[in-house]
C-alpha cells in the first residue's frame, strides 16, 4: 500500500491509499478528488494534467504535455500509474467543471424575471397556475373514555366531512409524528395534502398556528451542469436557485460514455449517486439554509432532463437507449418518490418528470417548448437548446417538429481546454484588436476578478474575432504569427488570452486549434440540424419568424457572433432571444401547473421527432458548416460584408 | 414529331490550367459543359492522359509493365522510354518511395531523381509526394524549387500541410499546385478557399478530389465529382471550377483484381488483362464523371483512355 496525497490550490489536501499499478485517475475517483476527464480516461482529451510534486509516477508520454511541461512534473492522470509513494498537485483547472455551486443572487431582478414572465406567457394562454398541494385546517373532538377513536381514524374522518373524498392516506412518517403534533396543538392541525377527486394524501400535519409553507423543487439535469429552483408552490415565488457540475462528468463528458459506465457491476448505483448524492443532495441543502425552509418541507419536486440523464436518475438502465432500435425504459413516469431514490426531502414528494418523446430528445426539450411559446403562436419559431446534446424545435401552434444533434459539451466550456462553465472567473465577452492582435475581455464576477478560464459565450466571441481579424483562416488554423499566437512542438497553434500572471492560474489561459476544431464541430452540428430540419420541410432559412436560444452558454452570448462563426442563420438579429435555462423555467411550470404539466405531455404527443442520422444529406450539412462561417457563402451575406468592411 | 435538341447551357466554365512550357505544354479544363456533352457546348481542350512512373524504377513495376521498359536502366531512360509511347500527353513521377514508413528515402535522394527526369523529357510534368503529410510538407517545396521555370503540377498540398506546400508550389516557385481531398465536396472547397486565401492565385489550381478503384466505394467518387461539376457549372461556384486531375493507377494497381496472381485466382484469367481493365474502367468512370485528367500506368491504359477520349471528343 502506497500514499496518494492529493494537494489542491487553495492548499487543502486528500490522501488515498494505493496499489503500485493503479491508475491514477481511477484513484482519484474513488478518493472523491475531483479531476476533469472528459475523455473518460482515453488520453484524448488531455484535460486531467496534474503536476507532479514528490515521488515518481509511471506515466506514458502524450501529445497533450510538451517537453518542457513534463520536465515541470506534468502529467496526465489517465495514463499515471502508481509505484509508490506520491505527491501530486490537482490545478483548479482540473476541478474546475466541478466548480463551486453556485447559490443565485435573487436579489437580481432579472434572475426572477424569468420566473415570473414565464408564469405570465402561460397564463395568458389561460392555463391556470393551480396545483393539486394545499394546506388545510381540521380541528377534531379530543378523543375520550367514550370516544375512542385512534388518532390516525379520527384524522381521517375530520378529512373526509370537511371534504368530500373516498379515501385518505397517512403515510408512515406523518403517523409517527401524528399523536404529538395532535396532543400538542388540541386536535386542532393544519395538513398539506394532495387533494385529487376520490383521494387524498396527507404529507405532513402541523399546529393549526403555525406558518405552513408548501415548497416545490424544480431541477433541470443536464449533461454538464444541474440547476434546481425552490419556490412556494402557492404562488410560484423563487425561494432560493442553485447550479452546479453534474457529479458524473468524471464518468465521460458526453451520455454515450455514462451509459457504458453505468453498464459495469455497480455502474448504475455509481452514476446516480454522483448525481444525486453528489450533487443534488447538497444542492438542496444550501437552498433549503439560504431560503430558510426544511429539506421535509419539499413535496413535490420535477425533473428536467435529457433521457439518458432520466435513466440514470432514476437508476434504471439506460443502455437500450444507445443501441438499435433505441428504445428506452419510458418516456413518462409517475412512479418515482423522493425516498425510495434517496432524494433528502420529503420522502413521499412525488417526482414529475418532464415527458421524453425519443432516446435523444428529452425531457428537457419537452418543458423548454412549453417556455418557448411556439406551440402558442401562428408565427413559425425556432427553439434551439444549446447543451451537450443541441436540441431542435422548429413549429407554430399547427405543428411541431423536433431533433437532436450531437454538439458535444463545447457550448459549456468542455472539450476545450480552458474551458468552464459560466461561473466566475469565466471570460464571457472577449474583443481581439486587429492590429496588435491584443484581447480585451469580460469576466464573470465581481470585480477584479481573475480570469480563470473560457465559457461558451466567452468561446463564441474568441473564435470570431481570431477568425474577422485573419489570426485564423476558416478551417479555424492559425495564419497570423504575433506575441500571443504559440505553436507547440508539434506545430499546433494557439492563441493566449491571457499569460499566466494576468490569470488565477498556473498555466496560461489559450485556446488551442484543437479547441477551435471542437467548437466548429459543435457549431457545425447545429447549423446543419437546422439547415436539415428545415430543408426537409422545405422552408427556407428567411421563414424563421423568431428564434429562441436557451441553455447554459451563458447569457453573454453575442447572437452577432454567433451568426458570424455561422452557427445560427444569418437573419436579422432582432429575430433572437436568450431564454436561459429553459428547461428549468419549463420544470418550474410544470411544478407549479397542474395544467402546464398536462400541457406538456399533450406537446409531446405532438411533437415530430425527426431522426437526423437518417437523413442522407444530414452528413454532407455537417461538413459543409464545419467551417468558419460555411462552406456555402452566400448562406452568410453579412458575414461577408463585415469582412470586406474589415479587411479596409 | 421531330426530334428537338435543347442544349444545356452554363454560364460558367472551369478554369483552364496550363501544365508544362513549350511545345509539349498541355492545357486541362476550360469546358462549360458535362464530360463529353459536346453537344451542349463546345469543348475547347479534351481531357489529358498522363503516365505515371515511379522513384522506385523498375523494380517497382508490376512484372506486366516492367516488359515495356525492356532496355531502360536509369530514371531517365524509363522517363524518356514511357514519353514514347502512344496517347501520353504527360508524365507524372510518383515519390513514393519517400515514405518514412516506406522505403524513407530522403529529400536529397528524391530531388536528384525528379531532376533527372525532368532533364530527360519535355513533357509537361506531374510530380507526386509520398502521401505521408509530414514529408510531403518538406519534400515538395524542395520538388517545386528544383523544377523552377518548368511550370509543373505539384502533387498534392492536403489541408494539414497546404500552407507550405500551396505557399511553395503555388507563391514562390509559381507552380501548379495539386489540392488533395477526401472524396467529399465541402471538403474540397474548403481546401481551395484556404489555399486561395493564402494568395495562391486560383486559376493555378487543379484538384484531386480523390478516387477509388471500381468497385471499391466509387458511388462516393462519382457523386463527388458529379455534384461539383454541378456546382461549378450551375452555381457559378468559382472555389469549385479548378479542373480535376485523377491518379487512378495508385488506387488501382494495388486491389486484388490486379494483384492476385493467375496461380491463386485460374478463373479469373490473366493478371496483365485484369490489371489493365481495372485501370481503364475506373479511369473511364473517372472521366465520365468529371475528371478533366488522369493519371495511368499501363502503356496499354493510357492507349485505350487516350482513343476513348479521341472518339467522344
Amino acid at each position: 500500500m502506497y500514499k496518494i496525497t492529493f494537494s489542491f490550490e487553495d492548499g487543502s489536501v486528500v490522501i488515498h491509499d494505493a496499489n503500485v499499478g493503479d491508475n491514477l485517475l481511477e484513484i482519484a475517483r474513488e478518493a472523491n478528488v475531483a479531476i476533469d476527464a472528459p475523455c473518460s480516461g482515453n488520453a484524448s482529451c488531455g484535460k486531467c494534467r496534474v503536476k507532479l510534486i514528490e515521488g515518481e509516477l509511471d506515466s506514458k508520454r502524450t501529445l497533450h504535455i510538451t517537453d518542457e511541461e513534463y520536465e515541470q512534473g506534468w502529467r496526465l492522470a489517465c495514463v499515471s500509474k502508481v509505484t509508490g509513494d506520491v505527491k501530486i498537485l490537482v490545478p483548479d483547472i482540473a476541478s474546475a467543471y466541478k466548480s463551486r455551486m453556485k447559490m443565485a443572487d435573487l436579489s437580481s431582478p432579472e434572475e426572477v424575471a424569468i420566473f415570473s414572465n414565464a408564469m405570465k406567457d402561460v397564463e395568458m394562454t389561460g392555463i391556470s397556475l393551480h396545483n393539486s398541494l394545499d394546506v388545510i385546517e381540521v380541528e377534531m373532538e379530543a378523543p375520550t373514555l367514550d370516544d375512542t377513536m385512534p388518532d390516525n381514524e379520527r384524522l381521517m374522518r375530520a378529512l373526509k366531512k370537511y371534504f368530500n373524498t373516498n379515501t385518505v392516506r397517512i403515510p408512515y412518517h406523518v403517523l409517527r409524528k401524528l399523536p404529538d403534533v395532535l396532543r400538542k396543538h388540541d386536535f386542532k392541525v393544519k395538513c398539506v395534502v394532495r387533494t385529487a377527486p376520490s383521494n387524498m394524501f396527507v404529507y405532513d400535519v402541523f399546529g393549526s398556528e403555525e406558518e405552513v409553507l408548501i415548497v416545490g423543487l424544480a431541477v433541470d439535469i443536464g449533461t454538464t451542469t444541474v440547476s434546481a429552483v425552490l419556490l412556494n408552490m402557492e404562488n410560484g415565488e423563487i425561494l432560493a436557485k442553485a447550479s452546479a457540475g453534474n457529479g458524473q462528468i468524471r464518468f465521460g463528458a458526453d451520455v454515450i460514455n455514462r451509459i457504458i459506465e453505468q453498464t459495469r457491476p455497480g455502474g448504475k448505483k455509481k452514476l446516480q449517486d454522483a448525481v444525486i448524492k453528489e450533487t443534488l443532495n447538497p444542492m438542496i441543502a444550501n437552498m433549503c439554509q439560504s431560503a430558510g425552509v426544511k429539506a421535509n418541507q419539499i413535496y413535490r419536486m420535477s425533473v428536467g432532463a435529457n433521457t439518458t440523464m432520466n435513466h440514470l436518475f432514476a437508476g434504471i438502465n439506460a443502455d437500450p437507449v444507445r443501441t438499435e432500435p433505441y428504445i428506452p425504459a419510458f418516456f413518462k413516469t409517475n412512479s418515482l418518490f423522493a425516498g425510495e431514490l434517496g432524494i433528502a426531502i420529503n420522502p413521499d414528494a412525488h417526482i414529475i418528470i418532464a415527458p421524453n418523446i425519443g432516446s435523444y430528445v428529452g425531457g428537457d426539450i419537452t418543458a423548454g417548448t412549453l417556455v418557448s411559446m411556439i406551440w402558442n403562436r401562428p408565427e413559425f419559431s425556432l427553439f434551439v437548446d444549446l447543451g451537450t446534446n443541441g436540441e431542435l424545435v422548429f413549429g407554430n401552434s399547427d405543428f411541431m417538429m423536433s431533433c437532436a444533434c450531437s454538439a458535444g459539451p463545447a457550448f459549456e466550456g468542455g472539450d476545450i481546454s480552458c474551458g468552464m462553465r459560466a461561473t466566475d472567473g469565466a471570460i464571457e465577452a472577449c474583443t481581439i484588436d486587429k492590429e496588435t492582435m491584443e484581447p480585451s475581455y469580460t469576466i464573470i464576477g465581481d470585480p477584479g476578478t481573475k480570469p480563470v478560464g473560457l465559457c461558451g459565450s466567452g468561446i463564441i466571441d474568441i473564435i470570431c474575432e481570431l477568425f474577422i481579424t485573419g489570426i485564423i483562416n476558416p478551417k479555424g488554423k492559425f495564419v497570423r504569427e504575433g506575441r500571443r499566437v504559440r505553436h507547440d512542438e508539434y506545430g499546433m497553434g494557439s492563441y493566449v488570452i491571457a499569460f499566466e500572471e494576468e490569470a488565477a492560474s498556473v498555466k496560461d489561459i489559450e485556446i488551442t486549434e484543437v479547441d477551435i476544431d471542437n467548437f466548429i464541430r459543435a457549431k457545425g452540428a447545429i447549423f446543419s440540424a437546422i439547415r436539415t430540419m428545415l430543408n426537409s420541410l422545405d422552408f427556407d432559412i428567411n421563414m424563421i419568424d423568431e428564434v429562441y436560444v436557451a441553455g447554459g452558454i451563458g447569457s453573454g452570448i453575442n447572437m452577432q457572433n454567433a451568426v458570424y462563426i455561422g452557427m445560427f442563420p444569418d437573419i436579422p438579429l432582432e429575430k433572437f432571444h436568450y431564454i436561459g435555462n429553459s428547461s428549468l423555467t419549463g420544470t418550474y411550470l410544470m411544478l407549479l401547473s397542474t395544467e402546464a404539466e398536462k400541457k406538456t405531455y399533450e406537446l409531446a404527443s405532438n411533437m415530430t421527432y425527426m431522426e437526423l442520422s437518417a437523413v442522407p444529406t444530414y452528413m454532407d450539412e455537417f461538413v459543409g458548416a464545419c467551417f468558419l462561417p460555411h462552406t456555402d457563402t452566400s448562406l452568410f451575406p453579412s458575414v461577408m460584408e463585415k469582412m470586406s468592411a474589415i479587411g479596409d | 414529331m421531330p426530334f428537338n435538341q435543347k442544349p444545356q447551357k452554363f454560364n460558367a466554365k472551369i478554369n483552364t490550367v496550363k501544365i508544362g512550357t513549350g511545345d509539349k505544354a498541355i492545357e486541362i479544363g476550360g469546358e462549360s459543359s458535362f464530360p463529353f456533352y459536346s453537344f451542349d457546348a463546345p469543348v475547347p481542350v479534351t481531357q489529358k492522359v498522363g503516365i505515371e512512373i515511379t522513384d522506385g524504377g523498375l523494380e517497382a513495376m508490376p512484372e506486366c509493365i516492367r516488359a515495356y521498359y525492356d532496355g531502360a536502366s536509369s530514371m531517365g531512360d524509363i522517363a524518356r522510354k514511357a514519353a514514347s509511347f502512344e496517347g501520353v500527353d504527360f508524365l507524372a513521377l510518383l515519390l513514393d518511395g519517400g515514405d518514412p514508413n516506406g522505403a524513407n528515402k530522403s529529400t536529397e535522394e528524391l530531388i536528384a531523381i525528379v531532376k533527372e527526369v525532368a532533364e530527360a523529357v519535355d513533357l509537361p510534368l506531374v510530380v507526386e509526394g509520398c502521401k505521408n503529410v509530414e514529408k510531403d510538407a518538406e519534400l515538395l517545396p524542395k520538388v517545386a524549387e528544383a523544377l523552377q521555370g518548368r511550370n509543373v503540377l505539384v502533387m498534392s498540398e492536403k489541408e494539414e500541410n497546404y500552407k507550405a506546400i500551396g505557399a511553395a508550389a503555388g507563391l514562390a516557385y509559381d507552380q501548379i499546385v495539386g489540392a488533395e481531398s477526401a472524396v467529399d465536396i465541402n471538403l474540397a472547397k474548403q481546401l481551395n478557399v484556404i489555399t486561395t486565401q493564402l494568395g495562391v492565385n486560383g486559376a493555378k489550381v487543379v484538384m484531386n478530389v480523390g478516387t477509388a478503384a471500381v468497385g471499391y466505394g466509387y458511388e462516393y467518387v462519382v457523386s463527388t465529382m458529379d455534384r461539383i461539376k454541378g456546382a461549378a457549372l450551375g452555381q457559378n461556384d468559382n472555389m469549385l471550377q479548378m479542373p480535376i486531375i485523377t491518379p487512378v493507377a495508385s488506387e488501382t494497381w494495388g486491389v486484388k483484381e490486379a494483384s492476385a496472381s493467375e496461380a491463386d485466382m485460374p478463373e479469373w484469367g490473366p493478371v496483365e488483362e485484369r490489371g489493365i481493365d481495372m485501370e481503364v474502367s475506373t479511369a473511364a468512370a473517372d472521366l465520365a464523371a468529371g475528371s478533366d485528367a488522369v493519371i495511368l500506368r499501363h502503356p496499354k491504359s493510357v492507349e485505350t483512355i487516350s482513343r476513348l477520349i479521341q472518339a467522344l471528343a
